[in-house]
């Protein structure tokens, strides 16, 4: 009997070597140590053993047992280290094909700007405050201190509706509603479309986007307004980028300025986007007309506010390059995606 | 710290109810970690005289006593007119006085009753201070003194009711760490006067001689000052229960008289307190004069303390010493050996001042942390030490019958120098937000101690030279002015000195902040109404939403806002409908920019064609933007999102062919942004646009109103718009949300975690025919509904026609997803609802098991 158990584990040690896959190890393990198994079977007939006999049989055939286990063990984990080998080399693949990708869409390039816009003023502490585009006289004009004889009030420059509304032809008169609404300090910006009557051109287009900011608290000098445009082209455009503002004529700024910011392209050293200036125009902007906030019932005296209105197209031409205004309202996929992944 | 109200009432007057107090130092700046009501008891709770107590037979513990309740009346007295009464406590013993609660007394927690213990009757209980609440003390029960008359209530006795305060007290704060500290910090927010305690000690009890004493400091860094004061003819024994009662309530156990009045003086002034007994204080070598000096330890010196271990010590550790070895180790703890005994009669009181560091440095060294060590490592000043000296030097007096020696010992050979500080009241402004004017300040500052020394010029740093101070303010004051002029290099300030006790207050930053906290962090102005100009709800849900889509593969489109009636008629809407009533501009640039947009689809479907007749094929566009319509006022301009879309669903692979669009697709982008909004609560219904098919389209309402529709193009529509859907083999498909509605529809949503079941789950799959007339909508709900708490997820992971099945019919295959929130799903339980499953779907739409 100790002879046989002798050969059992043997021949079992030869038949796990030879096992290659883990389906092989369960088979092998099955034979020798499965219910039907020689083992199993020796068991059985200890039975047969007189009692002084059975304890000695017994710790043979465990002992058998453990031995089996073990060569079952060591071979699984060679098995297993095999396969993880064979895994990591066996590669099929052509790495310079294409992967697989979502298939991800994008943002328009006026909405990638406006969006940074937003992050740029959220961060800086202003709030966004939208308005209807179909407004009024009073909000898009009056309450800017426009005079009823001023040029952009005609027909050429500025759309009228037949039920006596406008198209508002900037968004200032989200200011002008805001500060009809809520008392000072104030800090907004306001994005919106705009409109005036000019025929599209590589410059104009009717229909096209503005932010415009409004700080209104006590202590707001021309200084804070220089501040926060510095800090905007920083973030914008890079900390390179300079600011300054010049004086120009708004009817509801005094006084009133145009900011330019040092040009992106030529770094201020001139070229044809600056037309050899250095500077790039930005917008227009000022301190709010004391008519303004008296028009509005703030008192004048105790507040004062500055405003500053940015052209979202001219910025993303400018920030990409683009050379016609048109090709941002053609929607040509070929455009849209350029700029895939510019806004996360 | 642990303060009881009734002890703190003794140094200010305080009408404030619990909550106003907490309220009252909280605001201090003095935070409120607990507090307990101690109740007043019932009137049956008196003093009494135990007359015998006898051991009950056959109990370990218990004893059966007789006990003299006077006058109080009580029917169920003995013959002898005594209360029978079973007490286990083992320091139980005739002819002590106790505390008796009579039956029926309520107790905190529970009602005393009369009772047969053993065969024995109790007429109530023999009460431990844990029993009356006072404290969690339950070693044995209350031991009056012997002289305490019978019958007198508890409530006379403990000072009751009362409340008790746990306070956090910050460490820059040792000065709170004494009753008359926060009683100051009150006084100074409360403008009500500070009732110092009685020092003044009557003729009779100075002695007639001095004591002889040899005080020397031999560190005077780690100890600036050592105050000794002697007295002879001590009576040592009990403490008034009036003063073990307010150490008690404080967290103490009371000991003897002498250590009781130290503690008790800590707990007033802040200031721990050391007496020795003076007659085993030894002489330096070749002296005969009983000495204490203060002395760094010797490196390994070993010294055994109060709490019956031997430390080891090294130089850097202080000792008090005698003559010949330690009797304490300074600020930390004394030892049994120098301490009080009931043999001591002559008394050296101990007040110093330690380094903080020292101290901090010898108690965590030793890991030997004391009420004294915890004040002194925060910084107790050497100013302090005569005042917590002459207050215990009275109680002394008064109870211990203590005769003071008229020589004070009081070792202070370099006195800290008095910290000035300026204020100026137009900083304060500057820093908090408002004006707190001259006289409040002034007001304030003198409450909490300060000394007003003079207005001045602001100088700035730290003040050395008080007779620099002089400026024209103080001339001015003195022609009796209270107005006062800014000189141009002047900036208005006041001086004070600080009272040594407030180590804190080091800069004028300090002052501005006591100001503030006593005048209430509460009045500091907010500077802006607070108020949203910005909808940051609908801004997030625009944002959300664009940023889906695209990830889903649509690329942003803007066009203008003009369009006119003949588009949206080629769109298939009808003359009379509101979407053709369109705002009309007065001057138009041409006659298909004649109106404002009243959807977006029109200009979405010629920037499809344009790209399809660029050469474009798989194509998904979409716009968030305005449409404008006609409304009260001038108009309203609500934001939607629409989409059009054809070819396939991904970009062509070469592993991994992309399926076509089928309405799969948009009905998936519709319904996971609808979730991803937060709107689940909608019901789904063929759409109604004219230039959809029907069969292919499903919009989805909320509260009756469209907040969504997905469907494919009718293909006499996109004729209209130049596509030839039969040339190209494709469909389009147009998706819309309203976003407006949608930003109002979940304006008030609240998201809300559901508990995380912890049981497992178990996932079936069942296969079956059924006829196609038959929804999903219609199956899903008949499903859920069978067990909406089992049932947690039901998904169709496959569906078949062809082959084996009829026409008219499909194959369905469901993962049934089956889950207890309470306990393990037994195979039984899940069987049987698998089985009600099928079964309910048998009888109602008959179909076939696969
Ligand atoms: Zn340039």
């Amino acid at each position: 009997m100790q002879e046989q158990l002798k050969e059992l584990v043997k021949q079992a040690e030869t038949d796990i070597q030879a096992c290659v896959t883990a389906n092989d190890l369960m088979n092998a393990k099955a034979q020798y140590l499965g219910k039907k198994s020689v083992l199993n079977g020796l068991f059985a007939r200890m039975k047969e053993l007189s009692p002084e006999e059975r304890p000695a049989f017994g710790n043979m055939i465990n002992q058998s047992r453990t031995q089996i286990e073990a060569l079952l063990e060591i071979r699984s984990k060679q098995v297993k280290e095999q396969a993880w080998m064979n895994n990591s080399n066996a590669s099929s693949y052509d790495l310079s094909m294409p992967g697989i990708e979502s298939s991800r869409g994008g943002f328009h390039p006026l909405t990638i700007v406006r969006r940074e816009i937003d992050e740029v003023f959220l961060s800086m502490g202003f709030e966004i405050a939208e308005g209807p585009d179909i407004d009024d006289d009073f909000h898009n004009f009056d309450a800017l201190n426009t005079p009823a004889d001023h040029p952009s009030r005609n027909l050429a420059d500025t759309f009228y509706l037949e039920n006596g509304g406008l198209l508002r032809t900037q968004t200032s008169t989200v200011q002008i509603r805001t500060m009809e609404r809520y008392a000072p300090p104030i800090r907004i910006i306001s994005p919106g479309r705009c409109y005036r009557n000019d025929k599209p051109d590589p410059s104009h287009s009717p229909v096209f986007h503005q932010v415009e900011a409004l700080v209104v608290d006590k202590g707001i000098s021309l200084g804070d307004l220089t501040d926060t445009l510095q800090q905007f082209a920083s973030i914008m455009f890079g900390k390179k980028v300079g600011s300054r503002i010049r004086p120009h004529f708004f009817p509801f700024t005094e006084p009133s300025a145009e900011m330019d910011i040092s040009c992106v392209v030529c770094g201020g050293s001139g070229c044809r986007v600056c037309k050899n200036s250095g500077w790039l125009e930005m917008g227009g902007a000022g301190m709010v007309d004391p008519n303004v906030f008296d028009i509005l019932g703030i008192d004048s005296e105790l507040y004062t506010g500055f405003a500053f209105g940015l052209g979202i197209e001219r910025i993303a031409m400018l920030k990409y390059n683009i050379p016609d205004m048109r090709i941002l309202f053609e929607n040509d996929l070929k455009m849209l995606r350029q700029f895939k992944g510019e806004l996360r | 710290m642990i303060i009881s109200l009734n002890w703190l009432k003794k140094y200010i007057e305080l009408g404030e109810s619990t909550a106003e107090l907490e309220k009252l130092l909280t605001f201090a700046g003095i935070e409120v970690e607990a507090v307990k009501e101690l109740p007043a008891l019932p009137k049956s709770v008196i003093s009494a005289k135990v007359v015998s107590a006898v051991a009950v037979p056959k109990t370990d513990h218990l004893q059966q006593c007789l006990v003299d309740i006077g006058e109080y009346d009580y029917p169920e007295k003995n013959e002898a007119g005594y209360v029978q009464v079973i007490c286990g406590a083992p320091n139980c013993h005739a002819g002590m006085m106790a505390i008796i609660a009579l039956p029926g007394s309520e107790l905190p927690g529970y009602t005393i009753g009369k009772a047969k213990i053993r065969g024995v009757e109790s007429h109530g209980m023999l009460c431990s201070e844990k029993e009356l609440g006072i404290s969690d003390n339950h070693a044995g029960i209350i031991e009056l003194p012997y002289e305490t008359a019978i019958g007198i209530s508890v409530n006379d006795l403990y000072d009751l009711p009362d409340t008790i305060f746990e306070l956090e007290i910050t460490p820059n704060r040792p000065d709170l760490l004494g009753y008359l500290g926060i009683a100051r910090d009150l006084s100074a927010k409360l403008s009500r006067p500070l009732i110092m305690p009685d020092t003044k000690i009557e003729d009779e009890y100075f002695a007639k001689q001095d004591l002889a004493l040899k005080l020397v400091i031999n560190d005077t860094e780690k100890c600036p000052r050592y105050t000794a004061r002697l007295f002879v003819d001590v009576q040592t024994g009990q403490s008034p229960l009036w003063m073990k009662t307010a150490l008690i309530k404080s967290g103490l156990r009371p000991i003897s008289n002498l250590v009781d009045i130290t503690n008790f003086v800590m707990l007033e002034y802040g200031h721990p307190l050391h007496a020795f007994d003076y007659a085993r204080l030894r002489s330096l070598p070749g002296d005969t004069v009983p000495a204490i000096v203060v002395r760094r330890a010797e490196d390994n010196e070993t010294f055994t303390a109060l709490d019956g271990k031997t430390y080891t010590l090294d130089s850097e550790d202080l000792v008090i010493g005698d003559g010949e070895s330690p009797s304490a180790l300074a600020g930390v703890m004394g030892s049994e050996q120098s301490g009080i005994n009931p043999e001591t009669c002559m008394v050296v009181l101990e007040s110093a001042a330690f380094h903080p560091g020292s101290i901090r440095r010898t108690s965590y060294k030793l890991k030997l942390s004391t009420d004294s060590s915890y004040r002194f490592e925060r910084h107790l000043s050497d100013h302090a030490t005569d005042a917590a000296s002459l207050r215990a030097a009275k109680l002394i007096s008064e109870l211990a019958n203590g005769k003071l020696c008229p020589k004070v010992h009081d070792n202070w050979p370099n006195p800290s120098q008095p910290q000035v500080l300026g204020i100026r009241p137009s900083r304060y402004k500057q820093v908090i937000g408002y004006e707190l004017n001259d006289n409040a300040i002034m007001d304030y500052l003198k409450k909490l101690g300060l000394k007003f020394i003079q207005y001045g010029c602001w100088i700035p740093g730290k003040i050395t030279d008080v007779a620099k101070l002089y400026c024209h303010h103080a001339e001015e004051m003195k022609q009796g002015k209270t107005e006062f002029t800014e000189l141009p290099d002047c900036v208005h300030t006041q001086y004070y000195e600080i009272p040594p006790y407030r180590i804190d207050l080091e800069r004028e930053i300090d002052l501005i902040e006591e100001l503030a906290r006593l005048d209430g962090y509460d009045k500091v102005p907010v500077k802006t109404i607070p108020r949203q100009v910005m909808d940051r709800h609908a801004y997030r849900i625009k944002k959300v939403a664009a940023e889906y889509i695209v990830s889903r593969g649509f690329f942003e489109t803007l066009n203008y806002s003009f369009s006119d009636s003949a588009l949206m008629l080629k769109l298939g809407y009808a003359e009379k409908d509101p979407k053709l009533d369109m705002l009309r501009l007065k001057n138009p640039q041409s006659s298909n920019q004649s109106a404002m947009r009243t959807s977006l689809v029109p200009q979405l479907l010629q920037n499809l064609v344009y790209n399809l007749n660029h050469g474009e094929k798989n194509i998904k566009l979409f716009e968030l933007g305005k449409t404008y319509h006609k409304a009260e006022g001038l108009s309203y301009e609500p934001y939607h999102l629409a989409a059009a879309l054809c070819g396939r669903i991904q970009n062509e692979h070469w592993q991994h062919k992309a399926a076509m669009i089928n309405a799969s697709y948009p009905k998936g982008v519709v319904e996971e942004l609808l979730d991803l909004l937060g709107l689940r609560e909608y019901t789904c219904q063929p759409a109604s646009e004219p230039f959809l098919q029907t069969a292919e389209s499903s919009q989805y309402l909320f509260q009756g109103k469209q907040l969504a529709y997905y469907g494919k193009l009718r293909a006499d529509i996109a004729q209209t718009f130049g596509i030839d859907t039969l040339e190209l083999k494709q469909d389009i498909w147009i998706l819309e949300m309203h976003l407006e509605d949608i930003i109002e529809a979940t304006r008030h949503l609240q998201r809300v975690f559901n508990e995380l079941s912890r049981f497992p789950s178990v996932v079936r799959d069942i296969s079956f025919l059924i006829a196609d007339s038959i929804g999903w909508q219609d199956i899903h709900q008949e499903i859920l509904s069978l067990n909406p708490d089992l049932i947690c997820e039901l998904s169709p992971f496959d569906e078949y026609r062809g082959k084996q099945v009829p026409s008219g019919y499909r194959s369905l295959s469901l993962h049934l997803k089956i889950q207890d929130k309470e306990k393990t799903l037994t195979d039984e339980r899940v069987d049987q609802l698998v089985e009600l499953v099928i079964k309910t779907l048998q009888d109602k739409w008959q179909i076939t098991m696969r």
